[in-house]
């Protein structure tokens, strides 16, 4: 660093050089504040994550639990699940309720922010105060309720759908078919959805200015039309997001399954995640259980990349 | 192209908000109206009526002679241009300019050859493709414009499109936007709370206040003869100096008394305004604009005396403050820019007697503060008001109706 | 000439309008019957779950439900919390609860002020990293946690399950946090720093005050998510001494097998600290996932 231009002007370099110091000091002090962050994240979600597509490759059982090693078996997980019949199965299943839970989720919940623009100040105000309640339930106290509710004894649906002559289901036990068990799983977790869809829709809703409808309006658009082609395209970003959203977290849903059905669902109970503990947990494959739950987080890959595209695009703004 | 009348139309928020009252406005067919008056004056409230996106409380609105007070905006056939322009982001300029043709069923090679002769015109061919975000404010306020224009409505209703604008680009647009509507003849009501672009831009000017209508006019005669206190301070730049003075009867003569200074009407001055005599012996409110100031020297009549506070000049004249000895005006009516300080208290001993007068002056004078100087007040160019109710004293061969706020 | 222009007063027809506003209020109370059964659907399973905490057990099992709870009695919360093991699971919770708030508020209000306030190289990559790490399904990260867990011997632990729901929270936490730096403008700082405040001193003169509803909102965040989390605390905690709220309240069977209105009474409680907070909260948190996605 030094030079005649130094020497000759001991002052300006004098400066220059404090500058130089405090710029390394700035550079790093950003790292220096993730730092710890970053390890916690980096050891308990980023190793395990390379652990977990490790022994999907490998033969990892109760032995290699205990000698803390697994044995190298390269695709002969995948090979193996590929062949198993009932891997497809649960896929087809798991893909199946995705589609309907989301899909239930956004119509309804999309449907009640639109209902909340119409009803009056005290309505919309006691529906909002309510999502929030539901919103606020735990998962776990949620599936409990529901149980209570659909006891075959003294469930109350069973005695409303009997009074209201839908169907008689005096002592009508809803798990006993995996449809019916199903519909009242989607209902739990459709129900508990809704409240975040609503809410963040209905936010979005008033965020649309005012004068973009009312210039559509002038224009000639009827309602429908101002819908269609002003609020549901500025919602889109929303709607994106949400969607993406709702299927990650119906795609791996497993507690409100597992504890609906006592801790020991039958196999036509299962999805992918709770097909995948099974291999694990119950049989002590784990090799094959990373292996199920390798191919479930490259099916919720493509749903993870576009939340991530529409988050990044939108938090450019900021 | 159609008239709007507006009949007794009254707006009231909740039950006791109201917006505006009993408004009675005829505008022609083709005629560039401007609605002016500060914030909150009811003008906004007025022309979202005429769109029809605000309910009416009570009253009628016609465009070309049929009540529309039931219609719903889509079917007034008009075009608004809102002031932060309301451009569908997600829409290119070409739907967006596209948009009210399509949504009225224009065949799809109509709809090109329309949009695409406005684009030309406003000088948007090469951005149809954009954005609204991607273009310049200016550039948005064309595709505004634009997107009005292009449904060739019966009439253009406009909420302060200009005030998104720089100051340069705002003066380029108002010329632009008269220009346009000179040439299509669009009947077309103009919100602004800009006097300066009312009084450019207007065929006629309405001027409003408190949710009432005070005056409409062409600027010239609105600029001529306020007829009342608001309108005469809200209208100029710099505003018309207002101050007291008392009106005196003297065996024929008429004398208005400005502090010591006795100022003589001329009898044709006093003919015309029948009604100045009555308030003989009574304080009136006295207005008179800066250009008609004037240094004394030369002059025969009567002069005030008083001292020079500021010169700002302007380059081609000088706007001096001159504290002259006077009644300062107090009233709730005046605005804001108007109402007249009392100077600092230099030469004049009773503070409250100190008004400070603008003068616009030749820029060869050469005048510095804290001189003393004579002004000249022409009788003939004097305003004069009742104090009580801020209503112009009326003279004879222009009848100003008495259409007036309390 | 006439500067007001008169035009003759056209009474306007009442009846047209009024028509109008009949029409508007019928369709305005249809949709109000709608949303008012929107309500009750939805608002329905939580009463459900307190009405029958309050009822006495022969009213719960009746063939014909019991819409109110005419005779309340607190029974079933006593039994609830006279289950074994209700009080070890208030303990855990607590201890994991306050330790995941507290550590998982440091890290995140230092690793947003990173990303908020610094511009540095693989600051994007860290802000993906953030938001694509949430997506990653806990169902399937369980196995692998499960191995290094017990490699550590960190399994049946609390501080096992502390530190993987400090992670979990994390990310959420920082970005929510990064959101609440940002809004606040950067011209406060620099008119600190103009007055003659040290870039610290502006810090913790400005920011720090200013940030504080958002550090609030991040540890009730983080609260919530502790005191809801059912999975990891279900595989890692085996001893039933050692279990959380969640863990006792789902594995909740007495000797006569489930007996709904003390299982009702615990599920009460477990949500009662959850909803107050939450409803504290949620305005703050609840747009985090989706901050900014609408643009006037």
């Amino acid at each position: 660093m030094a030079s005649v231009a130094e020497s000759e002007f001991p002052l300006a370099s004098r400066r220059r050089r404090r500058f130089t110091r405090q710029r390394i000091g700035r550079a790093l002090a950003p790292y220096a504040l993730l730092a710890p962050a970053a390890t916690a994240i980096g050891v308990i979600l980023g190793y395990p994550l390379y652990l977990l597509v490790k022994m999907s490759f490998e033969k990892y059982g109760l032995f290699e639990l205990i000698r803390h090693k697994g044995r190298w078996i390269g695709t002969a997980n995948y090979a193996h699940i590929l062949h198993d019949g009932q891997f497809w199965h649960v896929l087809l299943r798991t893909i199946l309720f995705t589609v309907v839970n989301v899909t239930l989720t956004m119509v309804l919940g999309t449907g009640i922010a639109l209902l909340l623009l119409q009803v009056s100040r005290w309505l919309r105000v006691a529906l909002t105060t309510g999502l929030v309640l539901v919103w606020s339930v735990p998962v776990i106290v949620a599936v409990d309720i529901w149980r209570w509710m659909v006891d075959y004894e003294f469930g109350v649906a069973n005695w409303t759908l009997t009074k209201l002559h839908i169907v008689n289901l005096v002592r009508h036990d809803w798990f006993a078919n995996p449809w019916t068990g199903f519909a009242v799983i989607t209902a739990l977790i459709v129900w508990g959805a809704i409240p975040f869809v609503t809410i963040t829709v209905y936010a979005g809703l008033a965020q649309v200015p005012q004068e973009l409808l009312e210039a559509a309006a002038i224009d000639g658009a009827r309602p429908w039309a101002v819908f269609r082609e002003v609020t549901l395209p500025l919602l889109m970003p929303i709607f994106v997001i949400l969607t993406s959203l709702s299927i990650i977290w119906d795609f791996q849903v497993f507690q409100q399954i597992w504890v609906m059905l006592d801790f020991r669902p039958t196999s036509d109970y299962y999805t992918m995640a709770i097909y995948a503990f099974h291999q694990s947990f119950q049989i002590s494959e784990y090799g094959l259980g990373a292996a199920i739950a390798v191919v479930m987080v490259l099916f919720m890959f493509g749903a993870t990349l576009v939340y991530l595209r529409q988050m990044l695009r939108t938090g450019e703004v900021q | 192209m159609a008239a709007i009348e507006l009949a007794h139309l009254s707006k009231v928020y909740g039950n006791d908000v109201t917006a505006v009252r009993d408004l009675n406005l005829d505008v022609a067919e083709g005629e560039f109206m401007v609605l002016v008056g500060p914030s909150g004056c009811g003008k906004t409230s007025a022309l979202r009526m005429i769109a029809g996106l605000e309910e009416i409380t009570s009253g009628e609105i016609r465009i070309g002679g049929k009540v529309v007070n039931d219609l719903a905006p889509r079917d007034r056939d008009i075009a608004m241009v809102f002031q932060n322009y309301a451009l569908y982001p997600h829409k290119s300029v070409y739907e967006n300019l596209a948009f009210g043709l399509r949504m009225r069923k224009v065949p799809k090679d109509e709809q090109k050859r329309r949009v695409e002769e406005i684009a030309r015109i406003l000088g948007l061919g090469d951005m149809l493709q954009r954005r609204p975000a991607q273009l310049s404010g200016g550039q948005r306020q064309r595709v505004a414009m634009g997107r009005a224009i292009v449904r060739e409505p019966k009439a253009f209703l406009m909420d302060e499109p200009l005030s998104n604008l720089d100051a340069k680009l705002r003066v380029q647009m108002r010329a632009e936007i008269a220009r346009i509507q000179q040439s299509l003849k669009v009947t077309t009501v103009y919100v602004t709370h800009d006097q300066v672009e009312a009084m450019t831009m207007g065929h006629r000017v309405a001027v409003m206040r408190d949710g009432e209508l005070q005056q409409v006019d062409t600027p010239q005669r609105l600029y001529d003869a306020p007829t009342n206190l608001f309108v005469a301070s809200f209208v100029g730049s710099p505003p018309m100096n207002l101050f007291e003075a008392v009106i005196d009867r003297d065996n024929g003569r008429v004398v208005c008394k400005v502090g010591d200074t006795e100022l003589e009407l001329p009898p044709d001055v006093a003919a015309e305004r029948p009604s100045l005599g009555n308030y003989a012996g009574r304080r009136v409110a006295v207005g008179i604009r800066p250009e008609d100031v004037r240094e004394a020297s030369g002059w025969d009549g009567a002069r005030l005396r008083g001292r020079i506070l500021l010169v700002e000049s302007l380059g081609s004249e000088q706007l001096v403050h001159i504290e002259i000895e006077a009644t300062p005006l107090e009233r709730s009516d005046l605005v804001d820019t108007a109402a007249q300080p009392p100077g600092p208290s230099l030469g004049v001993d009773d503070l409250e007697r100190a008004v400070t007068l603008l003068g616009r002056f030749d820029r060869h004078l050469l005048l510095a503060p804290e001189e003393a100087v004579e002004v000249a007040i022409d009788p003939r160019l004097l305003h004069f008001f009742d104090l009580e109710t801020g209503v112009a004293i009326p003279t004879v061969d222009v009848p100003v109706a008495a259409e007036v706020a309390r | 000439m006439s500067s007001v222009t008169q035009i003759a007063p056209t009474p306007v027809a009442p009846v047209a309008p009024r028509r109008r506003a009949r029409r508007r209020r019928t369709r305005q109370l249809g949709w109000n019957v709608l949303g008012l059964l929107v309500l009750v659907v939805m608002v329905f399973p939580v009463y459900w779950m307190v009405a029958t905490a309050f009822k006495p057990g022969q009213k719960i099992l009746s063939y014909t439900p019991q819409w109110f709870p005419t005779d309340p009695t607190l029974s079933n919360f006593r039994d609830a919390i006279d289950q074994p093991f209700f009080w070890h699971a208030v303990k855990n919770s607590l201890i994991i609860v306050s330790a995941v708030v507290a550590l998982s508020v440091v890290l995140a209000f230092l690793a947003s002020l990173a990303l908020a306030k610094f511009h540095f190289y693989g600051r994007k990559a860290f802000i993906v990293l953030i938001l694509g790490v949430q997506m990653v399904p806990l169902a399937a990260l369980i196995i692998p946690l499960y191995i290094l867990m017990s490699r550590l011997g960190q399994v049946d632990k609390l501080t096992g399950v502390i530190a993987m729901y400090l992670t979990f929270v994390l990310p959420f936490t920082v970005w929510t946090m990064r959101g609440f730096l940002l809004g606040i403008p950067k011209e406060l700082e620099e008119a600190a720093m103009v007055d003659g405040a040290t870039r610290f001193g502006a810090f913790v003169r400005v920011l720090l005050p200013l940030v504080g509803p958002g550090l609030v909102a991040t540890s009730i965040f983080a609260f919530i998510q502790a005191w809801n989390e059912f999975i990891i605390a279900y595989v890692f905690l085996h001893t039933p001494e050692k279990q959380t709220l969640m863990v006792w309240l789902a594995s909740f069977t007495t000797l006569r097998g489930t007996e709904w209105g003390p299982l009702m009474a615990g599920a009460t409680l477990c949500a009662l600290p959850v909803v107050v907070f939450f409803l504290l909260v949620q305005r703050r948190i609840a747009f985090g996932l989706t901050a900014g996605a609408v643009r006037g």
